[in-house]
């Protein structure tokens, strides 16, 4: 393409006919718009599917254990790999999408700090009610529950109320656990996780972010 | 503003692009000159003069930064820019029958 020709024909009222002009500004748009998407729909589609695969076939390991003992030692490094493997991901798209982007849609230190700290809250929750023998300390879903009202609450100050909407959901999908008993959690984590995943890759599919 | 109610500094194919990049980021929010350079593919030179004219009709703001040896400029569409881009958006509708 050459631009030089190509914006002085144009700045001298050259052949750039309203038609033209609709289409660049759709596809541009558009682009533009799947570029600084932070959690493009493939992304949370795939997290959605892998999400299911890895909680499912630990709730097929645990479902028939009488009494309750958890994962087997060969489902935990599946599973550390596969959070660690996800985080990894979720970083790396949202930086590559938010590179020369500065403003509001950057989460501020003080976000961050939220945001880890509801995960330290998670765990210190976690291993108080394991202290307390409180069956609820197995279950996947129990760890939900901090860090998706912590989202809400982050997403809600920032008035994206549709991040503000999964934040939400995902505490719902922790609380709803907890009527699963122990076994029933992690399908229920899976199966929740999974829908509030892909359907927030249809919403943005449908309708991306301004 | 020409005949057909198209903003001529919007109606040119490059300043049409940058000014629909800036415009899919939320108010508010900057670019680096660098990325939207990358984005809309034209040479430093060439993006530098279609900003100036964006920028002289008050369509967007540009900041230059210095962090240590560097300096980083960064680009935002301004409220009057964003204006302009709906209404040259509505025209071309109009003109069109609709997009």
């Amino acid at each position: 393409m050459n631009h030089t020709s190509d914006s002085t024909a144009a700045d001298n009222g050259g052949t750039f006919d309203p038609q033209q002009a609709a289409t660049l500004l759709g596809q541009t748009t558009g682009q533009a718009r799947r570029k600084f998407q932070p959690s493009p729909p493939w992304l949370l589609a795939t997290r959605g599917i892998a999400v299911l695969a890895a909680l499912g076939a630990i709730w097929l390991t645990v479902r028939g254990q009488h009494p309750y003992r958890g994962p087997t030692a060969a489902d935990v490094p599946v599973l550390i790999g596969f959070i660690v493997l996800n985080f990894a991901a979720t970083v790396a798209v949202r930086e590559r999408a938010m590179a020369g982007v500065s403003g509001r849609s950057r989460f501020s230190q003080g976000e961050i700090a939220v945001l880890a700290a509801s995960w330290v809250a998670a765990a210190v929750l976690i291993a108080a009610l394991a202290a307390a023998k409180v069956s609820y300390a197995h279950y996947p879903t129990t760890v939900l529950i901090i860090p998706g009202l912590a989202w809400a609450a982050v997403e809600a100050v920032r008035a994206e109320w549709r991040e503000c909407v999964i934040g939400l959901a995902v505490t719902a999908v922790g609380v709803a656990g907890l009527f699963a008993g122990s076994a029933g959690s992690w399908l229920v984590a899976g199966v929740g996780l999974c829908v509030v995943l892909v359907g927030h890759a249809a919403v943005t599919a449908w309708r991306p972010r301004a | 503003m020409n005949d057909d109610g198209l903003d001529p500094l919007i109606h040119v194919p490059t300043r049409l692009k940058i000014v629909a990049t800036l415009a899919a980021l939320p108010d508010g929010d900057t670019l680096s000159f660098t990325r939207l350079q990358d984005m809309i593919g034209l040479t430093p030179g060439n993006l530098i003069i279609h900003l100036r004219k964006l920028e002289d009709a008050d369509y967007l703001t540009s900041e230059k930064t210095k962090n240590g040896t560097v300096s980083i400029t960064t680009v935002a569409l301004t409220g009057q820019g964003r204006a302009a881009l709906d209404a040259y958006t509505k025209a071309l509708r109009d003109l069109l029958g609709g997009l």
